[in-house]
């Protein structure tokens, strides 16, 4: 009932669909890669020598070189100037490079304009399934290795994976060019299969059908695009085979299961098979020991050095100032309480110490780098890592898998060596698994590796939180008010816990509500109020400083007019 | 002179489409891909409605804005309603509109097969003007009025009506705006419904003025619609408008100078600069990330 054509069609769409995939994974939509594969294949086909003078496969092979390289090329170059749009503004950025190129080859001599080019035909469905498998392979590899959960990690929460010390403008770009490269794979296969190229063979209607492949399959696991082309290619197959008429019928029902799949099934038809997350690897004391002094290797700042100045440092949001001339030292060592009343600006100056927010007046210096100054993925470098006052966990990534994300800058790049099948590569996997297992341990949550970090109780996830932040191995450790929502033997385990990493070097910047749980953990009490420091001491100090019970419960004078 | 005028009249449908596109980004940050096929719908039902029910061809203007309403209703129930609450709806949205856009177009093919279709002969006007020498006929007129009335009556309407303050409180918070009693299925609906009308009058009206309708026809546009709303800025009505007719004059003077092949390359060549240099486009508002 089936042709050879069909099963080269399932292997050359699945391919297609890798290269969207291939974004995808990072959140990214892309529409570029009709665009990509076009110029790779008019390139290929007019580049490469003739299969009569070198044979069949040497011909291709030289093909896919140059296709895949002029894929990577354009999307460098397209990726430079774009990769700072984000969700549908990508997408029409790359769909209009599509349609440009798609204008350029029609208005080409040497593409023969809209007539097309002739190509030999040299491609076997074997050679198709083996590239095919390759391309699948890679994916495979990818997905659990450093690069794949960081690109995973940007898909979720891309603010959050700056935070875990990932580079996302490289991630992204890379994964861009992977797809670049894969689509101008694709363009060669097609051109050296189908015998005749015309530049609408890569239009708009190609990119939407190499989309839907893709999300039809499923974005978030290596089968999916193999999926959706066997389903999406079959489809009309079957129906051809089962006698439905051409016309109208087919392009229907064949919308209409496209319309079933997406509403009823939201992971793509890879959801159906089951899907093995990372599992919790404890160890031995003696690997955990091993493990931690070899992931843990930064060295903190000691009592008296300096972690964070800051000079009059202040931000004006258009006239409205979240925070002015605020002066603080924090030295290695000390637990900094930083309490005031909402919208005091305490956020706001955490945000300026991690490199997320740039001041608009003073200075500051945090573990020797100027923050407002350089990416936030390099603040992190230097050993900031925080967490957040509204969960950014990575919320379709499992508990574990989030700390592993955290562990991103202790741990080693693993990708090309699991590609390799390294056993070295294995090993550095597993140190991580046993590094983050330990951090799940340490806030009580390593019952619940698996669970999505959207299924778990808001507790839970400020916990987890914590744990991530953990994992980079900190010098300073920022905590946004992670005892929001715990009862209060939950947050007094909190506050033993923020004693004991005090004890192993960390400093610790908490803001919290809890005032009380602030008195007990912190060694010295910062309070803000109206974006101004206007006390600091020890909890003893501040307790008793009138300034601050103003602040906090109003003065009485006011109490009396109200 | 001409040209100019031509320019006018194609922009203007170019930006009736792009506006319905962009009032449903606009509000409820999706993309619908099912607009382009409404706007091929309408153009058959219109040339029907004057064929079979031999309608003069203004009174299938209001009908086509009705049938254009129901079919918004039918794409936010199908495509969009169910999506709602899942983390890749956007994805989700995009490739669920293109779905059912595919079932609009092969119901399309199976009521009036893959031909081109025409307005039958004598459905126009023949009333012609001259405006500083050059040749305008009534109904390029009715289209530039018509167009611009309904855009101008949709910014009045976001702009005054008790439904223009709730589809802005949506664009701004879905949950505050339902915390605040607002029927948010309900505005989103009416949104769904008043931008497909729109898109749906753009194609009738389209059909009008090439006198003919393919099965083809939406896609094409598509592309220029996309164009338009990120030229103009995403969400921005009044940038629609003017992005539009922009893109018209363009379109024209293009053709004009530099050669009918590369027509096409103006929007696409406008549409990357603008977002290289100014991806909020020329009338919309950078959103401000938070932490």
């Amino acid at each position: 009932m089936f042709t050879e054509s069909t099963f080269v069609f399932i292997a050359l769409t699945a391919i297609f669909a890798y290269s969207f995939y291939a974004v995808l994974v990072a959140g990214q939509l892309s529409l570029g890669q009709a665009g990509f594969a076009s110029l790779a294949a008019f390139t290929a086909a007019s580049l490469a020598p003739d299969p009569g003078d070198v044979g069949d496969l040497p011909a291709l092979l030289i093909a896919i070189v140059i296709g895949m390289a002029v894929g990577a090329a354009a999307a460098l170059i397209l990726g430079l100037p774009t990769m700072r749009l984000r969700g549908v503004f990508l997408a029409i950025a790359t769909l209009a490079f599509a349609e440009a190129v798609r204008i350029l080859i029609i208005n080409m001599e040497w593409t023969g304009g809209a007539q097309g080019m002739s190509v030999p035909k040299i491609l076997e469905p074997w050679m198709a399934w083996v590239v095919l498998a390759l391309v699948a392979y890679w994916f495979w590899r990818q997905g659990p290795t450093r690069y794949g959960r960081a690109l995973e990690a940007i898909r979720e929460d891309e603010l959050a994976a700056r935070a875990m010390g990932i580079d996302v403008g490289n991630h992204r770009l890379s994964a861009f060019i992977a797809a670049g490269a894969i689509a101008g794979l694709y363009g060669v296969l097609w051109a050296f299969y189908v015998r005749l190229i015309a530049p609408e063979d890569f239009g708009f209607a190609q990119a939407i059908d190499g989309l839907v492949t893709a999300v039809v399959g499923g974005s978030t696991a290596f089968v999916g695009p193999l999926l959706g082309s066997v389903f999406l290619t079959m489809v009309p197959e079957v129906q051809r085979a089962i006698g439905i008429e051409a016309g109208w019928i087919r392009p229907f029902l064949a919308s209409l299961l496209l319309l079933l799949v997406i509403l009823f099934l939201p992971g793509g038809l890879a959801s159906l098979l089951p899907r093995r997350a990372a599992r919790l690897v404890t160890g031995s004391a003696d690997e955990r020991a091993e493990v931690e002094s070899r992931l843990s290797q930064r060295v903190h700042p000691t009592d008296g050095q300096t972690v964070v100045k800051l000079q009059g440092l202040g931000k004006d949001y258009g006239g409205v100032h979240a925070n002015r001339d605020i002066d603080l030292h924090i030295t290695g060592g000390e637990i900094i309480g930083l309490i005031g009343p909402n919208g005091a600006g305490k956020t706001t100056l955490v945000n300026m110490i991690s490199g997320m927010t740039k001041p608009t007046s003073g200075t500051a210096e945090v573990l020797g780098l100027d923050p407002g100054g350089v990416a936030v993925h390099k603040v992190a470098a230097a050993g900031v890592s925080r967490t957040f006052q509204h969960s950014k966990l990575f919320a379709r990534l499992s508990a574990l898998e989030n700390v592993m994300v955290g562990g991103h800058l202790v741990s080693k790049p693993t990708f090309l060596r699991r590609m390799l099948w390294l056993p070295s590569a294995r090993r550095d996997e597993r140190r991580l698994a046993v590094h983050a297992a330990h951090c799940l341990n340490r806030v009580g949550l390593a019952d619940k590796e698996g669970v999505k970090a959207s299924a778990l109780s808001y507790g839970d996830q400020r916990r987890l939180e914590i744990a991530r932040a953990l994992a980079s191995d900190p010098s300073l450790l920022i905590l946004d008010e992670p005892a929001a929502g715990m009862n209060h033997v939950e947050a007094d385990a909190l506050s033993d816990l923020i004693g004991s990493l005090a004890q192993d070097g960390l400093t610790i910047l908490l803001i919290e509500h809890n005032v009380g749980m602030v008195m007990k953990t912190c060694s010295r009490i910062v309070v803000l109020n109206f974006g101004e420091v206007i006390a600091t001491g020890t909890p003893e100090e501040i307790a008793n400083n009138p300034a601050v019970v103003e602040a906090y419960l109003g003065s009485s004078e006011s109490e009396d007019a109200s | 002179m001409q040209q100019l005028l031509n320019g006018l009249f194609t922009g203007s449908i170019y930006a009736l489409f792009a506006i319905g596109f962009t009032l449903v980004f606009g509000v409820l940050d999706r993309l619908n891909l099912a607009h382009p096929a409404v706007f091929a719908v309408s153009a058959f039902v219109g040339i029907e409605l004057v064929e079979v029910a031999g309608l003069s061809i203004w009174l299938t203007l209001p009908i086509v804005f009705v049938v254009g309403s129901l079919l918004g209703v039918i794409i936010e129930r199908v495509a969009f309603r169910p999506l709602k609450d899942r983390p890749d709806a956007h994805f989700a949205g995009l490739i669920s509109s293109i779905a059912l856009a595919g079932m609009f177009i092969a119901l399309l093919q199976w009521r009036y097969g893959p031909n081109t279709r025409r307005f039958p002969v004598d459905s126009f006007p023949s009333t012609t003007f001259t405006v500083f020498g050059a040749h305008v006929t009534l109904l390029q007129v009715a289209i530039l009025v018509i167009s611009v009335l309904l855009m101008v009556g949709l910014s009045l309407l976001v702009a005054r009506s008790r439904l223009g303050r709730g589809m802005r409180a949506i664009a701004e918070n879905p949950t505050a705006a339902r915390v605040l009693g607002i029927n948010v299925d309900r505005v989103t609906m009416t949104t769904f419904a008043i931008s497909s009308a729109l898109g749906a009058v753009a194609g009738a009206l389209f059909a009008m003025n090439v006198n003919s309708a393919q099965l083809g026809m939406g896609t094409a546009i598509e592309l220029k619609g996309l164009a338009v709303i990120i030229v103009g800025g995403m969400g921005s009505l009044p940038g629609a408008l003017v992005g539009g007719l922009l893109l018209g004059l363009a379109e024209v003077f293009a053709v004009q100078y530099v050669g009918s092949s590369w027509r096409d390359m103006v929007a696409f060549g406008l549409l990357f600069l603008i977002l290289l240099v100014r991806p909020q486009g020329l009338f919309g508002a950078r959103k401000v990330r938070e932490v």
